[in-house]
């Protein structure tokens, strides 16, 4: 059964900028993004290596600032900026996985819950989502412990623990098998059709097949449509 | 095409600028090896410092002449020549000496003085000879009573007076005429001060000879002297004394002033026609050379305690170095990684780690060393230290430079090699759970048991020393019970896990921080509690033995210092305002049965005091007895029993001791006894009764009284009381003359040596404190930003932190002020540092400084915290989170 989250309105933004300096180089990441993403939607984005996808992801969970352009939340999350909201509103799987090294598979995944005071209301999904990813039995291990994809499972339960109204992930595909993937990509349709706005950069030819929607990304632009 | 040697790759080749690119890995080897190089060349250092202070509180306790070089020769007849030869030796050595001349011998064992007859201006002999003495500046150091000019002697005024002699008088001397043109008050009257300490022996009667020295006339100059000691039986003795400024010697300063001492000496026989005669056969210094000779003894000592702990210091910062190896190994991931899935072995990847990390160990080990000098010359016994010592210390610290570099590599390559290498998964490799510590604790017991059957301080040519199994039986059992408790208290923390699951998100994290990294735990755990145990250890036994040897001492003497004087007097306001009045007297008491002597009886001390004053001055320590001395002096102004005067005893057993002074019999009653009393100078008991109520004991009774004014002020204020009192002459008693001091100065030294190895592992502690909070700031930042998103806020996370690292902290310290406290108590009663004098062994705990190195120890922890969250806080989340999983 498809849990319903409360629906984002999704975000949208236009002409997103973002430069770097590099050296005596400026490096222009972002020339100008236009994209929308809806509530209840799947999009994907594709593009290749410093095409601006982790940037662009960065810039709308609020750890990066657009030099120019506008970035707008829809709905209930119109009237804040990013970098307030909490996991329940916006939860990512960044790049590096973010995963406590301190902490079991299992208290990384509950960790949002732990934090909000709600770990034990929230303990039987944690636990469920370990069993649908295939980590059940590495609950008690530390991520040193773990493989990368099993790392990477973990980051993505971890997301969905809290029925986010919005999820970005980077790449959340990129180390598993074919089964694992179709799991992890299950889940994250799933939540889609809860309500959740969900924009995933990814090479993975398994998830722009699921997605409702694939942008692709070259030198900072994301354009509707095409192929990494 | 063969492939190039490794060592002419890139990665080798430009080694040395790589590793500086690491600045974090820079940092910790600099630091680690500058660590090592201290804890090795601090060993040669401080050695000579404690030889170099030995040698200068010996000679600061005697007169300063002890620490002056001279020749010197003793002739039937005192000439110029040979004073000019003893000078002109020194002069060729470019030094400048000052003449001695004395009719008296000044140099020697038995110094003493020879009298010459004075016939006095009306041709009357005078009772008391005199012995005549000159230096060129003697008359600015005496306390005119009358002069006049002209060449002459100068007389004390009470030996003028005496003999009808007045100022101006022609007198005969020996047989020489000469003019009276001085009287000056008589130095045994006065505080002479520093000037005449040497020469007390030729003034006053201290002890208490029936005949007493003869005067002490002073010449005015050399001719003066040489004419009237012509007629002196047994002739004069000359010298020629270099002053030295004893309070900079250094142990091979004070050789090199001995060996021109025996030039010196031998120049002036050759310059005397006398080529043949040795050194010995002269008036040297001997003093100096048996200064020099304890000093060396004081050293040899400290030798046995402090080479082992400075070893068991350089192990551990050989620790610290390797884990510095390791952290390279762990910021240099990427490339030995890369590395290694190449086929690179341990050893070339050790040699990179060598080469990038040579020039900041090369560094760390002359800061080190630098460290070492500037540490012994601020905190040690003595900053005057011997040139070898300080060419021990390079060569040490060259040495913790190949060793340290060596282990640093070793452990980088050997890591390197491992993290490519290691399973996910692997459990813990074995010599991890093997408990090594109990090889420690059996080493500690061993220690233990042979202390049992030997002294804990023994005593070689006087000089007191540590036995080193006192200094390695603590240290073994502190370390060995340390680690094992941090193994214990390590392995208990994944069940905390759960209790913490239930706790705020600060301790949940904490406690799963310190549950994750155990090994890091256990070992940041015994890394606080090794310095503070041992710290908590030395400083409580410094404390306790220098407390015991200074009650020794002011059991001794009664007070802090004190007069004594045959003459009988009557106490004055003015005894009372400096200190209080005391008349001792030998005496007898019944001695329990089976004991004493042939009637039964036992020798008693017997003190006649004033119960009004006597606390306020005499030095005491509640462990002396169950009441407090203000009470025992209150039993002396008590109601007799059965008419026998209440008396107060340490030795005697309550009740009628049947008391005598001499042949008085005095009826008293022990109503108060006490375990010491002060003023006990003899192996017998003690009784101590109200003057006010003593009757008098007449001299016939042969109960050898003697008046004391004890004090804890200056010795002058309280010669004046005594001299206006009508006292004349007396023995003063000061703490040198007591004990010389010297002689216990290693088991201080032993102690505070290692007290500063317990600080040297707190610095080692901070530093692998700052390696653990480095090594782990990668994950710890990535977790802290991921889990800020999640929800943690900025405070959760600092007080985690505290929780973290001052939860370590605060067990550290309980668990160390533990093993501390049990160390002192089975030790501390056998560290007696003088069996024959009371009290035995008191405790002094010094919480003023173990509560301030607790504070520091929380303090350090706190900003460690504040230092990490600083880290966590200035990182760029978005970076952080593109980094590689």
């Amino acid at each position: 059964m498809t849990e319903r989250v409360q629906p984002s309105g999704g975000l949208v933004g236009r002409g997103l900028v973002k430069c770097y300096p590099r050296g005596v180089e400026t490096v222009s990441a972002l020339a100008g993004v236009d994209l929308r993403v809806d509530s209840g939607e799947f999009v994907a984005l594709v593009g290749p290596s410093g095409s601006g996808k982790s940037t662009l992801l960065a810039l709308l969970c609020g750890w990066e600032t657009a030099d120019a352009g506008e970035l707008r939340y829809l709905g209930p999350l119109g009237d804040r900026r990013p970098d307030t909201f909490g996991w329940r509103d916006l939860a990512l799987v960044p790049q590096a996985l973010g995963l406590v090294t301190d902490l079991s598979l299992a208290d990384n995944v509950l960790l949002p819950a732990r934090l909000r005071g709600t770990a034990g209301t929230e303990e039987p999904r944690a636990r469920a989502l370990l069993a649908d990813f295939g980590l059940a039995h590495l609950a008690d291990r530390y991520p040193h412990q773990a493989s990368l994809g099993e790392q990477q499972r973990v980051a993505v339960a971890r997301a969905l623990l809290l029925r986010p109204a919005v999820l970005l992930a980077d790449e959340p595909t990129a180390h598993q098998d074919r089964g694992h993937a179709d799991g992890l990509l299950d889940a994250v349709v799933e939540a889609a059709r809860g309500g959740a706005a969900v924009l995933i950069a990814t090479h993975d030819e398994l998830a722009w097949a699921r997605a409702d929607r694939v942008l692709s990304m070259r030198d900072g632009v994301v354009t509707e449509g095409g192929s990494p | 095409m063969s492939r190039p040697p490794l060592w002419r790759l890139a990665p080798w080749t430009r080694a040395p600028l790589l590793g500086l690119r690491q600045p974090a890995a820079v940092l910790a080897v600099l630091v680690t090896s500058a660590i090592l190089a201290c804890a090795v060349a601090s060993a040669p250092l401080f050695l000579s410092s404690a030889r170099s202070a030995a040698l200068q509180q010996q000679l600061a306790d005697q007169c300063a002449e002890a620490g002056w070089v001279q020749d010197g020769v003793g002739t039937p007849r005192a000439e110029p020549g040979y004073t000019d030869a003893l000078v002109t030796a020194w002069a060729e050595q470019g030094r400048t000496a000052e003449p001695v001349l004395a009719t008296a011998a000044v140099v020697g064992r038995q110094r003493g003085a020879e009298p010459g007859r004075v016939t006095a201006a009306d041709g009357a002999e005078a009772s008391q000879p005199v012995s005549v003495y000159f230096r060129p500046d003697a008359l600015d150091h005496v306390q005119v009573v009358a002069q006049r000019a002209g060449d002459g002697l100068w007389l004390p005024a009470s030996y003028a007076e005496g003999a009808g002699i007045g100022l101006g008088d022609r007198i005969t001397v020996a047989g020489t005429p000469v003019d009276v043109v001085g009287l000056y008050r008589d130095l045994f009257s006065v505080d002479a001060g520093p000037y005449w300490c040497d020469y007390r022996i030729l003034y006053a009667n201290d002890i208490n000879a029936n005949t007493a020295p003869p005067a002490f006339a002073l010449a005015t100059d050399p001719d003066t002297f040489y004419a009237v000691s012509a007629g002196y039986r047994y002739g004069a003795q000359q010298l020629a004394q270099v002053p030295v400024d004893a309070a900079g010697l250094s142990a091979s300063d004070a050789r090199a002033l001995l060996t021109g001492q025996d030039r010196a000496q031998r120049r002036a026989f050759a310059l005397l026609g006398l080529p043949g005669a040795s050194a010995e056969d002269g008036l040297v210094n001997s003093r100096l050379a048996d200064a020099v000779d304890r000093a060396e003894l004081v050293e040899s000592g400290l030798r046995g305690p402090v080479l082992p702990v400075a070893v068991a210091g350089a192990l551990l910062a050989l620790v610290l170095v390797a884990a510095a190896g390791s952290f390279w190994a762990d910021r240099r991931a990427t490339e030995v990684r890369l590395l290694a899935a190449r086929g690179v072995g341990p050893v070339p990847l050790a040699g990179k780690a060598a080469l990038e990390l040579g020039l900041p160990a090369l560094a760390g080990a002359a800061v080190g060393w630098a460290a070492a000098r500037l540490l012994t010359s601020g905190l040690g016994p003595a900053d005057d230290l011997d040139p070898s010592a300080t060419s021990a210390a390079v060569a040490t610290a060259v040495a913790a430079f190949v060793v340290g570099l060596g282990a640093a590599a070793a452990v980088a390559g050997l890591r390197a090699r491992g993290t490519a290498e290691r399973p996910l998964g692997a459990a813990p490799r074995w010599p991890s759970r093997v408990p090594w510590e109990l090889v420690l604790l059996l080493g500690a017991g061993w220690c233990w048991l042979l202390l049992q059957t030997r002294d804990a301080v023994v005593s070689t040519g006087g000089v007191a020393q540590v036995n080193g199994l006192l200094v390695a039986f603590p240290l073994l059992a502190i370390a060995g019970a340390a680690v094992l408790l941090g193994r214990v208290l390590s392995a208990l923390l994944p069940r905390l896990r759960r209790w913490a699951g239930r706790r705020s998100p600060a301790v949940f994290l904490a406690v799963n921080r310190l549950a994750a990294a155990r090994l890091a735990t256990a070992t940041l755990l015994v890394a606080v509690t090794l310095p503070v145990a041992v710290l908590g250890y030395t400083a409580t036994l410094t404390a306790s033995a220098q407390k015991t040897l200074d009650a020794k001492v002011g059991v001794q003497i009664g007070a802090t210092r004190a007069l004594q004087t045959l003459s009988r007097f009557a106490p004055t306001a003015a005894i009372d305002e400096v200190g209080t009045f005391v008349v001792r007297y030998e005496g007898s008491a019944t001695a329990p049965e089976g004991q004493g002597d042939s009637a039964g009886r036992q020798d008693v001390q017997v003190l006649a005091v004033d119960p009004t004053d006597f606390a306020g001055t005499a030095f005491w320590d509640d462990s002396f007895a169950d009441e407090p001395l203000p009470e025992l002096m209150a039993a002396l102004t008590g109601p007799t029993v059965d008419g026998r005067l209440p008396v107060v005893a340490a030795g005697l057993p309550a009740g009628d001791p049947q008391l005598q002074l001499g042949s008085t019999e005095v009826p008293a009653e022990v109503v108060a006894t006490a375990r010491v009393l002060p003023g006990r100078r003899l192996d017998a008991a003690m009784v101590l009764v109200a003057a006010d109520r003593l009757p008098e004991i007449e001299r016939t009774a042969g109960a050898a009284r003697a008046a004391e004014i004890w004090t804890n002020g200056p010795l002058g204020p309280a010669v004046e009381a005594l001299s206006a009192a009508g006292g004349v002459g007396f023995r003063a008693l000061e703490p040198a003359g007591v004990l010389q001091t010297a002689n216990f100065l290693g088991i201080t030294w032993t102690f505070g040596y290692l007290s500063a190895l317990a600080v040297f592992v707190g610095v080692i502690s901070v530093g692998g404190l700052l390696l653990y909070l480095e090594a782990r700031s990668r994950s710890r930042v990535s977790g802290y930003v991921m889990a800020r998103r999640l929800g943690l806020s900025r405070g959760a996370h600092l007080r985690s932190l505290l929780v973290e690292l001052g939860g370590v902290s605060v067990a550290g310290l309980l668990l160390g002020g533990a093993l501390a406290g049990g160390a002192v108590a089975l030790v501390h009663r056998r560290l007696d540092v003088d069996l024959l004098r009371p009290p035995t062994p008191l405790l002094d705990v010094p919480w003023t400084a173990l509560a301030a190195s607790a504070v520091v120890v929380v303090v350090v922890a706190g900003l460690a915290a504040l230092y990490a969250q600083r880290a966590a806080d200035r990182a760029d989340p978005a970076t952080v989170l593109r980094q590689d999983a």
